[in-house]
């Protein structure tokens, strides 16, 4: 199809502020890629058994503090699908309620580590050359020098394991990931013909950061908050693998993974069914973010 | 004869490589260029890659700062970068640029984009401010229902309009005009270039208008200035320029344009064909600029850079064949 | 009777979108000759670009062809098999871009490149590297590059637009083709240069006695290079004749309406430009699809597509205006 520059004569068709035709349109991009459509349907499977576990999961109130001794180390069968742990608790039921901790994580680090680096990113990006930008890109090289996990196991040995404090813990290092991307977008939008038309007109740089620059990196950085969510998850389970995430008896896939380990191969269900969860949710939000990279470029 | 709106004197703009085999040089951009404009007339800047008509216009606009010279805007002086302008000069001056693609933010709708000028110098019609943008949509001959578009539904044509619109928004007295429709196809650059001569008569604009086109300036500027390599190599009303023009570059760029008629054809110089390719502004040949392409070339064209010599009314050349 | 290079009979192409079914071409037909010089002059989006990718069948995926014929030297390309199609696209007809910064590899020499072209052209004794190189020399001195050694080693970065360009020329023109297809290959430079480029390749492709199609949206730059002139709108050619007998006397509105707004170096002002837009595609008129900003426009126009009819002198026009039998 003729591309944006053959358009340049071709008297464009008025396409009236309809958000119904925006969104079809941008569900016809999205579904372009059928694998993506796969991960949404993932993500949103995951996310129904978080909210709804209470009334989806077999044995919810398997989720807490229950102990069955009659039905422990159950192989996967009709009534348990991924069997039973060590205490007699149904797996499937505490995998879904586990969910609800992962999305926590994943969402609320999101929550507070976008604001902040997409700020920094753009204050950095903009006044590229001065001595701002490079006080903020050398902490951002600092933490950016710091795996995410060593960190976050420093700062829940220091302070207790919970999943506030795992929040606080991966955040710590994962603003910068945004500062980096929204830093280098901004510093080659700032070329852009229009930025430069809103200066010479005399705007504000607040205006110019965040009503002309911002909306324009809106897309680089939701596809990566998307591909994030699964990265988030699995850096939360690692940290339950190794004792540092949610204490039990709430459950969380890590702490179950490690829980499960000494028992394979014998009984592999109690390790291996909460591994293929967190592999799920990854791969669910790694091909949603495919997905949705091609809903939001502006490729025609 | 109108006052003067905008005089330019001994205008540079150096750039220095940073980096790279060439690192401590400089690039020549604008070498020493002055002229200036009047009110309600059209000053066309003409000229081709490398030559530095953009950058001139972007000193004059202020995106860049200038490295020698002077600048002043209705007698003030207006030399200094945009950023240190006063807020009364950016609403004097519009600018319009050339690549209808990236000059309107895509993410921002036509009536956000017209919007912005008209906050930030406090021009709003508090009593109707939907009005006053409709009128200026108007004016540019754009249909009111694309108040709520985005400009990826528009034409480049009609996103030119839309800058226009924009830059009009503040009622300034000049606009400068860097190569508004080269990339549009005749028809839509008629239509603009119609509505830019109406919107000058009905507001006594003056315009700089930068383009390589000497087409296009036979039928809208009131002078033509021609740059060659950082400097102005001719400059005269468009009559003289057309009728008698002196430089041998001006010669070589008439005698090179694809024209349609047979009595367009009759205007061409004959005797000066183009050749050579345009060196690099950062190893200007000493002497005349122009002495490596130049047909009439002699020896002294290599020792001693030519002064700007009147040689009839209003009309200076460049070279020392008019010494 | 000259033998005929390229044939494009009745073609329609559409691409798929969002909104549906764009349909571009409706119904085009081309016809060069052996030797021939044609240039197709029309504004963006008219067409043009995919009417010659046609002929090479290098559309866009989104791209099918319901209806049409294309005829190279007797065969139909869109019949083609892979290696007839092959064996077109590498000693039939070469293709010529308008941004030659695109066409060319920045990771491989000038050398590399030409020896490629050489190598995989099908030629007879192009095995030894000596010979290829001695051929990529030869068609650069044709284009007069001055010292076609260095330039052979030396990266596309290094050559500034102009002669980029005369590289591509020369790529084109390097193993014997029968057609040259230049797609707008001066837009991007100075007009001076423009002038060097154009006269080159006029100059090339007489010397090799092999067709050109030159697109363009400058009727100067038609004027200049080539013999006859196809105008094409919204996907139709309105009118096509030898050039002469086009500026003479253009005879389609739309012709009329497009010459009219070429700022003239003799002065006289701007035209009033065309009234209305490009009709959309995904939506097209029904009948003539100029007929919406036609200013002569018949009630007649609305309905039917006008066929082309030939008015004598070589000179065919799609307008029912010279229509016979219900023309003015």
């Amino acid at each position: 199809m003729a591309n944006a520059n053959d358009k340049a004569n071709c008297q464009g068709t008025v396409v009236k502020r309809d958000k119904f035709i925006q969104l079809k349109r941008a569900w016809y991009k999205f579904s372009l890629n059928k694998t993506s459509v796969i991960g949404l349907v993932i993500v949103v499977a995951v996310a129904i058994c978080a909210i709804f576990q209470p009334w989806l999961a077999p044995y919810p109130h398997h989720a807490g503090e229950f102990v069955d001794f009659a039905n422990v180390n159950c192989p996967p069968c009709k009534e348990h699908w991924c069997g039973t742990d060590g205490v007699g608790r149904d797996i499937l039921s505490r995998i879904m309620y586990a969910f609800r901790g992962a999305f926590t994580l994943g969402l609320g680090c999101l929550a507070l580590v976008v604001p902040f680096g997409v700020v920094m990113g753009l204050i950095a990006g903009y006044h590229k050359g001065q001595w701002i930008s490079t006080f903020i890109m050398r902490v951002t090289d600092v933490f950016l020098s710091i795996p995410p996990l060593i960190m976050a196991l420093c700062v829940c040995a220091i302070l207790r394991p919970t999943l506030f404090n795992s929040l606080l813990a991966v955040s710590v290092s994962w603003w910068t990931w945004y500062c980096r991307l929204v830093y280098s977008m901004t510093s080659s939008l700032c070329n852009e013909m229009y930025v430069k038309s809103a200066e010479l007109t005399g705007a504000s740089t607040a205006h110019i950061l965040f009503r002309e620059i911002l909306p324009n990196c809106f897309g680089a950085v939701f596809t990566k908050m998307t591909l994030d969510m699964g990265w988030i998850i699995l850096t939360g389970a690692s940290l339950g693998f190794v004792g540092m995430g949610e204490q039990p008896p709430i459950p969380s896939l890590g702490t179950m993974v490690a829980d499960g380990a000494k028992y394979i191969p014998g009984q592999w269900w109690i390790s291996i069914c909460p591994a293929l969860a967190i592999m799920i949710i990854v791969l669910g939000f790694n091909l949603l973010g495919d997905g949705v990279k091609d809903m939001l470029s502006s490729e025609e | 004869m109108a006052r003067t709106i905008l005089e330019v004197k001994g205008l540079k703009k150096y750039f220095p490589i940073a980096a790279g085999e060439q690192k401590g040089k400089v690039v020549r951009a604008v070498d020493g260029v002055d002229f200036f404009i009047r009110e309600g007339e059209t000053l066309g800047l003409v000229g081709e890659s490398g030559s530095g008509k953009s950058t001139t216009a972007y000193c004059v606009i202020g995106m860049y700062s200038i490295t020698d010279g002077e600048i002043s805007f209705k007698g003030q002086d207006i030399s200094m970068h945009s950023s240190k302008r006063p807020l009364s000069i950016k609403k004097d001056i519009g600018m319009v640029f050339q690549d209808p693609g990236t000059t309107l933010n895509p993410q921002r709708s036509v009536k956000q984009i017209l919007s912005l000028p008209l906050s930030v110098h406090k021009i709003v019609d508090k009593r109707d401010p939907e009005e006053q943008l409709l009128k200026l949509l108007e004016e540019v001959e754009l249909p009111a229902e694309y108040l709520y578009s985005y400009p990826a539904s528009l034409g480049g044509g009609e996103r030119q309009m839309l800058a226009i619109a924009r830059a009009l928004a503040t009622d300034p007295s000049l606009m400068v005009l860097d190569e508004p429709t080269s990339a549009l196809d005749v028809s839509v650059q008629a239509k603009i270039i119609n509505m830019l001569l109406r919107l000058q008569k009905e507001r006594n604009l003056a315009y700089l208008f930068i383009t390589h086109d000497l087409s296009l300036m036979r039928n809208l500027a009131t002078r033509i200035a021609i740059m060659y390599l950082g400097k102005i190599a001719e400059i005269a009303p468009t009559e003289t320029f057309f009728s008698a023009p002196r430089h041998p570059y001006t010669q070589m760029l008439l005698s090179s344009i694809p024209v349609m008629t047979e009595d367009e054809e009759a205007l061409k110089p004959k005797r000066v064909v183009s050749r050579g390719e345009i060196p690099s502004p950062v190893d200007v040949p000493p002497g005349c600029s122009f002495n490596t392409r130049c047909p009439f070339v002699t020896d002294g064209c290599f020792e001693e850079d030519p002064a700007m010599r009147e040689v009839g009314t209003d009309h200076w050349v460049r070279c020392h064949l008019f010494a | 009777m000259t033998q005929t290079i390229v044939d494009i009979r009745d073609l329609y192409v559409q691409y798929r979108t969002f909104d549906g079914q764009a349909k571009v071409l409706n119904g085009v037909n081309l016809t060069v000759k052996k030797g021939e010089k044609v240039s197709i002059v029309g504004e963006t989006a008219c067409g043009k670009t995919t009417t010659v990718k046609s002929i090479l069948r290098i559309l866009a995926p989104q791209a099918s062809i319901p209806r049409g014929e294309i005829l190279f030297n007797g065969s139909d390309v869109l019949k083609m098999g892979y290696s007839e199609l092959n064996k077109l696209r590498s000693s039939g007809a070469s293709m010529i871009f308008q941004d030659p910064t695109m066409s060319l590899n920045p990771v491989f020499t000038i050398g590399e490149q030409m020896e490629a072209v050489i190598r995989y052209s099908g030629q007879s004794g192009v095995e030894q590297k000596s010979v290829r190189h001695e051929l990529a020399v030869k068609a650069l001195e044709e284009t007069a590059m001055p010292d076609p050694e260095r330039i052979l080693q030396s990266y596309p970065f290094q050559l500034s637009g102009g002669m980029r360009q005369r590289v591509c020329i020369a790529l084109s023109l390097a193993t014997p083709r029968d057609l040259v297809i230049a797609d707008e290959p001066t837009t991007n430079l100075d007009v001076t240069i423009q002038d060097q480029v154009l006269k080159i390749l006029k100059q090339r492709v007489e010397a090799k006695g092999c067709s050109l199609i030159l697109i363009t949206h400058s009727f100067g730059v038609a004027r200049e290079t080539t013999d006859r002139i196809y105008v094409m709108y919204a996907g139709n050619m309105v009118e096509t004749a030898p050039t002469q007998e086009l500026f003479r006397e253009p005879l389609h509105p739309y012709s009329r309406a497009l010459m009219s707004c070429i700022p003239r170096l003799s002065g006289g002002g701007m035209a009033e430009g065309i009234p209305g837009r490009l009709s959309n595609y995904h939506n097209p008129p029904k009948g003539c699809r100029f007929a919406p900003r036609c200013p002569e426009a018949m009630p007649r126009c609305h309905e039917e597509k006008p066929e082309s009819i030939d008015v004598g002198r070589e000179h065919q026009v799609a307008c029912f205006l010279y229509d016979k039998d219900g023309g003015k």
